[in-house]
């Protein structure tokens, strides 16, 4: 097969894939070397659906001897196949590097044969890389579940950053759409990792020179909607990885409907809006202080559509509002929906020299089209109604720019954002029409 | 009213800010060029550039401003904004004044002004370090044409001397007829022009078609999005990248 062949097989089977950021990692160039790692990352193109190009995302083979219900690659479909060979990754990423397209690799695979083979075949490509060619670009590495402990120890050495997806919240959904996978063998390297990296840095401590392990850590990914499970349940899940763990970042991707089964839901299209709440709550668990139980609990179990996951806690909690913000400490000013982390930290610098005015806020880059609801300035109030959760929730939904951008102008369907609302999944077929 | 006319220079601009300082004049505008008004009220004033008066206001910004604002001040010159030196000079004035803490004091205009402009250049910049895209001509041969609203190749070039340091490459700003050439050891900036566009060799087509190949099969069907597209990468950088959009 010609190589454009191979690259088209491979990268359309990637592109499900979330989680392109190369940041987070800042490897410099050695003498006579190429590459370096920025901290920050950098997105080198926009693809037609608006997602940032950073890294040749692409899989070593597609492959396939699981039949995971979800997933395009499953054995019993019947799609081209190919599989690279480890130079001709090494080729591509360098040539993509030297021409500035890439910032790195990003390299996954399907279950090629057994996981340990098809970890040896991404070992030996990441070792390539680093001590063929002398590369220190950035290098994200799927590491494959059930694959020999000792491989990915290896392979970790090499790359910046390694994953390993969770696949599914629940272990139910697991069973149901992914049988030959198993919970275990999820878990267990991503433990040997977190261990790993904990002793990393322990050794950093005694000695100024200890090889790197995956520098920028390890992240997830799991799929959203193609499961009954709650968005409680996720966050829960996601607190727990970040707590426990210590991933640097959980990706949800919306479930893409790719067949049918009875297993599945049939839904129209990805549900993208419930992706963004999940990953605006995942900012406010990272950032912002929040627990997941603040966020939902079993009485609402779900984020609300029409507001972000922010504004809804504030309006669940009014009790705490209005906030005077000359006054309030950093945590508090945090929770004020329409005020970030940068301008929170604006606000504390500023009113050192000055009592702020209303006018000050919107310099100091706070929303203020939703602040205002939240906070008082030198004691007075600017939203135009009272505070009342019901005429607050009213105002606040009316314009929320999200939605329109998230669906491209497509007309909300309630199914299409919460599949698991779905009465029947039978009557469904009939009720939802056609994404396109 | 007094205008200062410099020459565009960084260090015709500094020398402004000095001259300035110690004629305890203060100009209303500082302006590269003439505005062709004419204008009875306004008396304009030529200043000459001074590598030595430059090299003082550098020193004393560093020293009783900040670091901070050093680059606060270059940014905002790259910009090319017409009212740049006018606002620079507003800035210089009341850092000198109040010192480092100026940077606190968003809520003033004449700081936010220069935050504002320096956010425009410090985002083309950083958007360009991933939208330069290399042809290659020959053997280690590299060569990008960029077209940037702001004179920024001078951000550029030391990100890709550190990164990729073992190529000889050009940057080549067309709009402005100037390069950054690198020879695996250094990199420096240099006035060019190009008769005509350059060729493309056979090796450098298959990568260009591989790439293209890739730009187009990591889109999602179901998520096609111009417009979020649009907004990330605004038309006016397509037209020196390799993807066909
Ligand atoms: S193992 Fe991975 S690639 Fe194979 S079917 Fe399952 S999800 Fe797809």
């Amino acid at each position: 097969m010609e190589i454009l062949d191979k690259l088209k097989v491979l990268s359309d089977a990637a592109k499900y894939d979330v989680s392109c950021s190369s940041s987070g990692s800042n490897r410099s160039n050695k003498k006579g070397g190429i590459g370096n790692a920025h901290m920050s990352g950098i997105c080198h193109s926009w693809s037609e659906d608006g997602r940032c190009i950073s890294l040749l995302k692409i899989l070593m083979t597609n492959y396939c001897v699981y039949d995971c219900l979800y997933c395009v690659n499953r054995s019993s479909n019947d799609i081209p196949r190919a599989v690279f060979t480890p130079q001709e990754v090494v080729d591509l990423t360098i040539n993509f590097y030297r021409r500035n397209y890439i910032e790195g690799l990003f390299l996954s695979a399907a279950v090629y044969k057994n996981p340990n083979h098809t970890m040896d075949l991404l070992t030996q490509t990441v070792r390539k890389l680093r001590e063929e060619e002398n590369f220190n670009g950035y290098i994200h590495l799927k590491a494959i579940p059930g694959a020999d402990e000792r491989l990915i120890e290896t392979a970790g050495r090499y790359v910046d950053r390694m994953s390993i997806n969770i696949e599914l919240p629940s272990t139910e959904g697991l069973q149901l759409l992914a049988p030959q996978k198993k919970r275990e063998a999820i878990i267990k390297p991503m433990k040997m990792i977190t261990a790993k990296l904990h002793e990393k840095g322990e050794e950093k401590k005694k000695y100024r020179n200890t090889p790197k392990f995956v520098p920028a850590g390890q992240t997830t990914q799991m799929i959203i909607g193609a499961t009954p499970d709650y968005d409680m349940n996720i966050l829960k899940l996601s607190e727990g990885l970040y707590n426990r763990y210590q991933l640097k970042r959980v990706y949800y991707s919306a479930y893409v409907p790719i067949g049918q089964h009875p297993s599945l839901p049939a839904i129209a299209g990805p549900p993208l809006l419930r992706e963004h709440r999940l990953y605006q709550a995942d900012w406010l668990l990272r950032f912002y202080g929040f627990q997941a139980k603040e966020l939902l609990d079993d009485r609402k179990p779900n984020f609300d559509i029409a507001l972000d996951p922010k504004c809804d806690w504030a309006l669940r909690n009014l009790e705490q509002f209005p906030v005077e913000v000359n006054r309030a400490d950093y945590e508090m000013l945090l929770r004020i929906p329409g005020v970030g982390v940068r301008s929170a930290m604006r606000i504390v610098a500023a009113r050192r020299f000055a009592q702020l005015n209303y006018e000050d806020l919107k310099k100091l880059g706070v929303v203020l089209k939703r602040a205002r609801y939240f906070l008082t300035c030198k004691g007075k109030y600017y939203g135009e109604t009272s505070i009342n959760e019901e005429r607050i929730r009213y105002q606040l939904t009316l314009g929320d720019p999200v939605k329109k951008d998230i669906l491209g102008g497509e007309q909300l369907s309630l199914f299409s954002v919460y599949p698991q609302l779905s009465p029947q999944k039978e009557t469904l077929h009939s009720i939802v029409r056609d994404w396109s | 009213m007094i205008h200062y006319i410099y020459d565009g220079s960084f260090d015709g601009l500094l020398t402004c800010i000095y001259e300035a300082y110690y004629r305890k004049e203060a100009p209303e505008k500082i302006l590269f060029q003439e505005d062709d008004q004419e204008n009875l009220l306004v008396r304009k004033v030529y200043i000459e550039q001074d590598k030595v008066k430059a090299e003082k206001v550098y020193a004393a910004i560093g020293a009783k401003i900040s670091r901070n604002a050093l680059k606060n001040v270059f940014y905002a010159f790259l910009s090319e904004q017409e009212d740049a030196g006018s606002l620079i000079y507003r800035y210089i004035h009341l850092g000198f004044k109040i010192g480092k803490a100026i940077d606190e004091h968003l809520s003033d205009d004449r700081v936010l002004d220069i935050y504002k402009t320096v956010q425009r250049v410090t985002k083309e910049k950083h958007l360009m370090l991933g939208l330069v895209r290399f042809r290659k001509l020959g053997e280690n041969l590299y060569y990008a044409p960029i077209t940037p609203d702001y004179q920024i190749l001078g951000l550029l070039a030391p990100h890709f001397a550190k990164r990729i340091a073992d190529q000889n490459w050009i940057i080549h700003d067309m709009g402005r007829n100037m390069a950054a050439v690198y020879n695996q050891k250094e990199w420096m900036i240099t006035e060019m022009m190009l008769e005509k566009s350059v060729d493309i060799i056979e090796e450098e087509r298959f990568y260009q078609q591989l790439w293209q190949q890739y730009f187009k099969s990591i889109a999602i069907k179901n998520r096609i999005n111009p417009k979020l597209q649009k907004r990330y990468m605004p038309k006016r950088y397509w037209s020196n990248l390799v993807e066909e959009i």
